[in-house]
Order: C-alpha cells, then sequence, then structure tokens
C-alpha cells in the first residue's frame, strides 16, 4: 500500500514571553520537535502521549491549523502541503478534515444541525445547492442521525449525537485524511462505544486514513494499526499495533501501559505498576539529554548527556532509548538482572 | 461492627422546570468503617447527588432530602442543623473534586487554604496550622514542601493540585474521604500516583473512601465493593471481582464490555465494541413504575416495562434491581 501522508522533520515552535517585568524577553517553546512518519492510505495511526506532549499541535499542524511551523515537510499523496497558499489550501483542506475533542465547543451554537454539516461544502466547494443538500441528507443517514433533527440547533441534542454533527461534517468534502483529536475524551463510556464503532465502520466503508490522537491506551489499541508514542515534543516509540502493545521498548511506553488501572484481576496481579514519579521537564528548559531521564526508572549516565535518536528496532519498530539493545527492553533487562 | 454510614430509602428530589423529579429513588446503602466503595455509571445517574447529600451540599432551594435517612456513625445526617453539619462537613466527611484546578481558590497560597481547615475545626492557631499544612505537604509526597506551601494553585501542576486537594481533605484525619473523579482530568500516570497515595494514606489512616467513577478499571483498583447506579437507582451492588466477573444487571455487563480495556496478549483479531445504545433518561421519566434501562437493554421484557424490578438479593453482600437477575 502507499503511503497517503508522509512527515519529514516537522517543528513547530511557539513564541513565549518569559516573566521578568522590564526585562521580560521572547523565548520559544518547540511543542513538536523534529518529528518524521508515515502513515498508509485506509490504515490509523494513534499519536499518544500526556498533556503536554505535543500530540495535539502535530496534529493540527499536519492539517494547517496553526502557524508557528519552522521546518519539515508535511506531504500528502506526494505534494507538501506547509507551502500552499490560499487557493491551493481550499483543495488539501477538503481531503483533510479535523473531528474535534468537545462536541459542545466546537459547533457553533447559532446553526442549525443541516448548516454546520454542510458549511464545509459552503466554503471549500462549489458544489450546487441541490447537490449540497443531498450529500448533507446521506451524511446524517451514515452517522445515524435522523432527517427531521436536520434543523434542530446543538442544544437539543446529546453530547454523543453533537459527536455525530462533528463526525459528519468531517465527511462532508470526502476527505482522504481524517484528524481524530481526542474524539470520545469527553463522552460517556457507553457512548465512547457507539462513536467509537462509528468512526471503524466509516473507515471501513469510506476507506479513510485516520491521525487518531488520544491519551487513553485502551482505546487506542482498539483503533490504531500504528502508534506514535509522544513526550514532550519527541515521538520516543513508533510501532505496529502488535509490538507495541506486546513489545514495548521504551520505559515511558511501558510506564504508560503498566499505569491504566485494569478490571481484569488475573493482569492486576501479573502487572508490575512502573510508577514514575514527578512531573514533566518544564519545556521552556529542557534537558540536553534524553527528556524522560529525569523520571525514568532506569535512566544511566549517558542518558543525561546525549538525547537518543529514533531508530529501527525492526522494520516496523522505532525507539528512541539508549538502552534498547536488540529486541529487549530496558526495563525488561533490569527486573532479570 | 454498626456501619459507619447507613443509607435508608433514601428519596431526593430536585425542581426543574418541568416539575419535580426524583434525582435519588429509594437509594439503600452502608459504608463500613475502612471500607473502601465505588459509585459507578454515567453522568446523570446521581452519583455526585447522593455524595452531595451525605455531604449536606444539595443545590439550596432546589434540591432536598424528600425522605429517608442518612445515618452517619449513628447521627441522623438529613435532621442535622446547618451548624452540626458544617462541623461535620470537611472534619469527619470530606470530599475531594474531579478538577482540581477550580476547586481551589486562586487569590490564596496552598498553605492558606489547608490552615484554614486546620483553624476552622481544629482550633489551631495560626503559627501551628502553618506548621501542619507543611507536614500534610509531605505526606501527599509534594517536594519541598517548605517552599511549596507558599505557591500559589497556579504555579502547580495538575497533579500537585489535586494531591494538595487530597491535604485539604485529610487534614482532619476524616472518617470518610469522598472522591468525585479524582483522576479524570489527570494523566494516566499522574493517576497511577494518586492512586497510590490515596492507598497509602487509607492504609495509615483507616478512613472510609467512597469513589464516584465511571472507569471500572479504576473501580477495580480502588476499592472492595461497588454501587453501580442508574437513573437515580441502584441497578447493582457487591464486591467489585465479583461483579466484574459475573454481572447480575445488564447495564453493568453494558458498562463493563462497551470499554476497550488493555489487553495482555493482544490478538490481530478486533471485534466491534458491544454498545449499549442510547443514553441515560432525562429527569423527566425518572421515578416512574417501571425499569428505567429496559429501553436501553438487550433483555427487556413486557415485565420491565409494568413494574419497577426490586432489589433482589444473592448472598449476603450482592443485590440487582432486574427482573432477569437470576436468568444472568
Amino acid at each position: 500500500m502507499t503511503d497517503l501522508l508522509d512527515v519529514h522533520n516537522l517543528t513547530v515552535r511557539f513564541g513565549v514571553r518569559r516573566k521578568g517585568g522590564m526585562f521580560a524577553r521572547q523565548t520559544y517553546l518547540t511543542a513538536v520537535d523534529d518529528i518524521s512518519f508515515t502513515v498508509r492510505k485506509g490504515e490509523t495511526l494513534a499519536i499518544v502521549g500526556e498533556s503536554g506532549s505535543g500530540k495535539t499541535t502535530a496534529a493540527l499542524a499536519i492539517a494547517r491549523l496553526v502557524s508557528g511551523v519552522t521546518s519539515g515537510k508535511v506531504e500528502l499523496e506526494g505534494r507538501d502541503i506547509l507551502p500552499l497558499d490560499r487557493d491551493d489550501l481550499k483543495d488539501m483542506r477538503q481531503k483533510v478534515q479535523v473531528i474535534f475533542q468537545d462536541p459542545y465547543s466546537s459547533l457553533n451554537p447559532r446553526k442549525r444541525a443541516e448548516d454546520i454539516v454542510r458549511e464545509p461544502l459552503d466554503s471549500l466547494t462549489d458544489k450546487s445547492d441541490p447537490e449540497k443538500r443531498e450529500i448533507v441528507d446521506q451524511l446524517f443517514k451514515a452517522v445515524g442521525l435522523r432527517p427531521e433533527q436536520k434543523r434542530l440547533f446543538p442544544h437539543q441534542f446529546s453530547g454523543g449525537q453533537r459527536q455525530r454533527i462533528g463526525i459528519a461534517r468531517a465527511l462532508s468534502t470526502q476527505p482522504e485524511v481524517i484528524i481524530c483529536d481526542e474524539p470520545v475524551s469527553a463522552l460517556d463510556v457507553a457512548v465512547q462505544a457507539q462513536i467509537l464503532n462509528l468512526l471503524r465502520r466509516l473507515q471501513a466503508e469510506y476507506g479513510l486514513t485516520y491521525l487518531f490522537i488520544s491519551h487513553d491506551l485502551g482505546v487506542v489499541q482498539h483503533m490504531c494499526d500504528s502508534v506514535a508514542v509522544m513526550y514532550m515534543g519527541k515521538i520516543v516509540e513508533h510501532a505496529d499495533r502488535m509490538s507495541l502493545f506486546n513489545k514495548p521498548l521504551h520505559p515511558y511506553t511501558e510506564a504508560l501501559l503498566s499505569a491504566v488501572p485494569s478490571v481484569d484481576p488475573r493482569l492486576r496481579e501479573n502487572a508490575r505498576r512502573i510508577l514514575i514519579p514527578g512531573d514533566p521537564p518544564d519545556p521552556l528548559n529542557l534537558p540536553k539529554g534524553c527528556r524522560f531521564a529525569s523520571r525514568c526508572p532506569v535512566a544511566a549516565p549517558e542518558c543525561r548527556e546525549s538525547a537518543p535518536s529514533l531508530d529501527a528496532v525492526t522494520p516496523s519498530h522505532r525507539v528512541a532509548c539508549h538502552l534498547v539493545e536488540g529486541e529487549t527492553s530496558p526495563l525488561a533487562t533490569l527486573s532479570a538482572s | 461492627m454498626a456501619p459507619l454510614l447507613k443509607v435508608e430509602n433514601l428519596r431526593i428530589e430536585l425542581a426543574t422546570r418541568a416539575g419535580v423529579a426524583p434525582v435519588i429513588d429509594n437509594l439503600n446503602l452502608e459504608l463500613a468503617h475502612g471500607e473502601s466503595i465505588s459509585f459507578v455509571g454515567e453522568s446523570g445517574c446521581g452519583k455526585s447527588m447522593t455524595a452531595l447529600a451525605i455531604m449536606g451540599l444539595l443545590p439550596e432551594g432546589i434540591g432536598r432530602v424528600a425522605s429517608g435517612s442518612i445515618q452517619f456513625d449513628g447521627e441522623e445526617l438529613t435532621t442535622a442543623s446547618p451548624r452540626r453539619l458544617r462541623q461535620i462537613r470537611g472534619n469527619e466527611i470530606s470530599m475531594i473534586f474531579q478538577e482540581p484546578m477550580t476547586s481551589l481558590n486562586p487569590v490564596y497560597t496552598v498553605g492558606e487554604q489547608i490552615a484554614e481547615v486546620l483553624r476552622a475545626h481544629q482550633g489551631l492557631g495560626q503559627k501551628a496550622a502553618w506548621a501542619q499544612a507543611i507536614e500534610l505537604l509531605d505526606a501527599v509526597q509534594i517536594p519541598n514542601p517548605k517552599s511549596r506551601v507558599e505557591a500559589y494553585p497556579f504555579q502547580m501542576s495538575g497533579g500537585q493540585r489535586q494531591r494538595v486537594m487530597i491535604a485539604i481533605a485529610l487534614a482532619c484525619t476524616p472518617k470518610i474521604l469522598i472522591a468525585d473523579e479524582p483522576t479524570t482530568a489527570l494523566d494516566v500516570t499522574v493517576q497511577a500516583q494518586i492512586f497510590d497515595l490515596l492507598r497509602d494514606l487509607r492504609a495509615q489512616t483507616g478512613t472510609s473512601i467512597i469513589m464516584i467513577t465511571h472507569d471500572m478499571g479504576a473501580v477495580a483498583e480502588m476499592s472492595e465493593r461497588m454501587i453501580v447506579m442508574y437513573a437515580g437507582r441502584k441497578a447493582e451492588e457487591g464486591p467489585v471481582d465479583q461483579v466484574i466477573t459475573h454481572a447480575r444487571h445488564p447495564y453493568t455487563s453494558g458498562l463493563i464490555s462497551c470499554v476497550p480495556h488493555i489487553m495482555a496478549n493482544l490478538t490481530e483479531e478486533r471485534h466491534d465494541l458491544t454498545e449499549v445504545p442510547g443514553i441515560v433518561p432525562g429527569l423527566s421519566e425518572f421515578g416512574q413504575d417501571l425499569c428505567l434501562f429496559a429501553p436501553r437493554c438487550p433483555r427487556a421484557s413486557d415485565k420491565c416495562l409494568s413494574a419497577r424490578p426490586p432489589d433482589v438479593p444473592f448472598g449476603s453482600a450482592r443485590s440487582s434491581a432486574c427482573w432477569h437477575a437470576e436468568d444472568l
């Protein structure tokens, strides 16, 4: 299969003012630091990480929705979308759509559901009115909303239904890639399942490619084909679904996986909980070595000296850790000795 | 031993535009000394409302205890004076909330906010309260407590703020700590830290914990017993491991199976998640004499729509309010 999305060395920096009254000076916060990955057509790449890891910024940069991209390339079907100007952007925006986290604040409360779904068609395409109406009708059906709900306003819908409106809006321009930014984290558990099933069904039906941003590893495990784990702006591990969940290599990935509370009592007893202490480092004052070193249970002196690069262990598994030897995780080495 | 907390036939009514609705409808529960239980269910099922009723914090003029009783250590709380409730609140029963960002006062240092509780309830002087605030910050594992005590909430991370909330809640070594979704706003690694802290503190102080959550994994990790609530009623109750391995109410099984849980040995195979169709009914539909879960239930029969199912006991510790509980 071909690579639909090809991200090379993407870096996003934001200007921030440091405190200090009249001596305040401008510094930069590197939210996304030199990340590269590819996504094949029809597949789902999940980007996981904790708040502040840069996962949402990376995804929004790929949708050209943040300024501050300082270097890198984002190729969609072989064409770099970062230098595109207004007119070409319209074409690109049809191909890349976003589903947002909060279905309460991402819909205009003063517009009717049908107008919200239709909005991208109005601003990005030159379809005729009857065409648009037909598309909207089909979309309502596809996402499981009833035709008579078209005239309602967002407040008349439940959270799950609102997210369905958001999904219909994202589908309206027949996109290639949909960026799902925490699409279910604002929803109740029972409604989550409805939306996740819908997303998978739509993916199969329309051959969609998803960039799935989430902090919920259970949801990610269910949805993804491959996973990139981010920590403080860097990808620390990137692997196909089976490798990442069955053979995680980076200590941070292992800690993340072991932190998820489990309902299975056997799993709970066997699990060695890897508790990582403290909070992440200050993003304005990053250490020169590995960014995870300050919280890493196995950090060695070299980890504080130089930053590890993201190297391939197998063709579908990359990890950025000095202590990974072959295909053995440093934590496994530690517990064996 | 008599239970520490005993809620009997509790009915709480909420005044809405459409009329009076029973947000809590004939609820019975007990909490033993030193026990940790969880209230589980979707939003709008009455979990937080039950907690607020125990705290005597029902929204004034809107919510009221219509009937039933809440007994804490043998004392009736529903008829207690506001003065007496103030003595109990924060002292013998305290609560931490979901959002540590908004539940701390932004214009006071965290030290002042911890010391305030000690001065109000324990009659400590300014200096003694401050010294103890530092000890408490140390107990909740905030690094450099001596300097951090002067920090304002905005200078702390989300996890640290939740630790401060826990310090405030535990300042007077309460008999009951109510934790309302204490980690929902936090990252998983921080959640693991907070759970560890709560477990340690419970082991040290013997505090009973009521945790409110919708995460079955968190329940399994933190509690011995759980109470599943649906639309203001108790759907199921029992020891956590028993309920998870063999739920006696379709709502409980739905809640467990609709969540994609991390699997130990992942296979290529993937199934659709089990859906619980629909959503929790609105308040106007609460209180009817039928099973309120029936419209979303795969096992619903005519009987479910004709009468409210009673709590059917299974052994001494379990019960389920389902007409089909025996067959499940």
